[in-house]
């Protein structure tokens, strides 16, 4: 179980990795896809641009080489669900946005959200997977 | 207590770097895009102004502006020779591309500034979006 919870979290890490990689080759495309969803404005668009990569880069970096776990499995949840928040909002609003989850993709209709946000949850999934095996193998240690 | 810290450490990491970047990454987005902006209503005021389509080959084939020229990011190299033949050194060049929120204009605009000197450029504001709320354009738009 614990092996399993490892894996989880690694490859959650693996794909904030890629992400924030495909988004720092062209910063300008992930911009245009932030205005898309047309929430934020131009300016909060642009500290997003650049500091959303970043932190992706950071969290992915921390979950696959097992460093200050805690930290990047709150980050990782918190990030997951802003997303999360992002793309049902702008699916109920009829929004054709430019996902820009893995750099700039093309534009969804109300239907193309399934994918995205199922995989926001599933990878939301992989990391409570890590928490609930590191739990149960520190209390089985304890005992 | 201790992953809050972990995570402030995280995101202080984080921050810094988008700071680099943005002074030191070769695309870092600009705060001042409104720059090169104008309303439509301003651009149909310019007399014999040249219309740049910075959208992608297959949405240009979907429908343009009419005697708009294409010259995006992906075929620069080709698609200015193009433009180079038609361009009127003396006419305002508008560029657009599908709304506000896409920024293909800006960088067409930009690009033609810096490499080729031209001054007189313009990005629609609102793009695409705007030709067609005008009644200019008929067409799909991605």
């Amino acid at each position: 179980m614990r092996r399993l919870g490892q894996l989880a979290e690694i490859l959650v890490g693996a794909a904030f990795l890629w992400a924030g990689i495909v988004k720092l080759m062209d910063p300008t495309a992930f911009l245009s896809a932030i205005l898309t969803y047309e929430v934020f404005s131009y300016n909060v668009s642009v500290i997003a641009s650049l500091g959303v990569p970043y932190l992706e880069l950071c969290v992915g970096a921390c979950l696959v080489f097992r460093v200050m776990k805690g930290g990047a499995r709150l980050l990782a949840v918190g990030l997951l669900m802003v997303f999360v928040i992002l793309l049902s909002q702008a699916a109920m609003r009829g929004l054709d946005v430019d996902c820009g989850c893995f750099g700039s993709n093309a534009k969804s209709s109300e239907a193309g959200f399934f994918w995205p946000i199922a995989r926001d949850v599933l990878m939301l999934a992989g990391i409570g997977l890590g928490m609930i095996a590191e739990g149960n193998a520190n209390r089985s240690r304890e005992k | 207590m201790k992953s809050v810290r972990e995570a402030c450490i995280i995101s202080v990491i984080a921050g810094l770097c988008g700071v680099v970047a943005f002074f030191a990454h070769p695309k870092a987005p600009s705060f001042h895009v409104d720059e090169l902006e104008v309303e439509l209503e301003e651009a149909l005021r310019f007399e014999e102004a040249f219309w740049i389509d910075a959208r992608s080959d297959e949405d240009f084939e979907k429908g343009h502006l009419e005697g708009a020229l294409s010259l995006n990011e992906e075929r620069w190299e080709e698609q200015i020779v193009d433009f180079l033949d038609a361009w009127n050194p003396d006419a305002p060049t508008v560029v657009y591309c599908s709304s506000q929120a896409c920024l293909r204009s800006h960088e067409v605009a930009e690009r033609l500034k810096a490499e080729l000197g031209v001054e007189n450029v313009f990005v629609l504001k609102g793009g695409w979006e705007k030709l067609a709320e005008a009644g200019m354009v008929e067409g799909a738009n991605q």
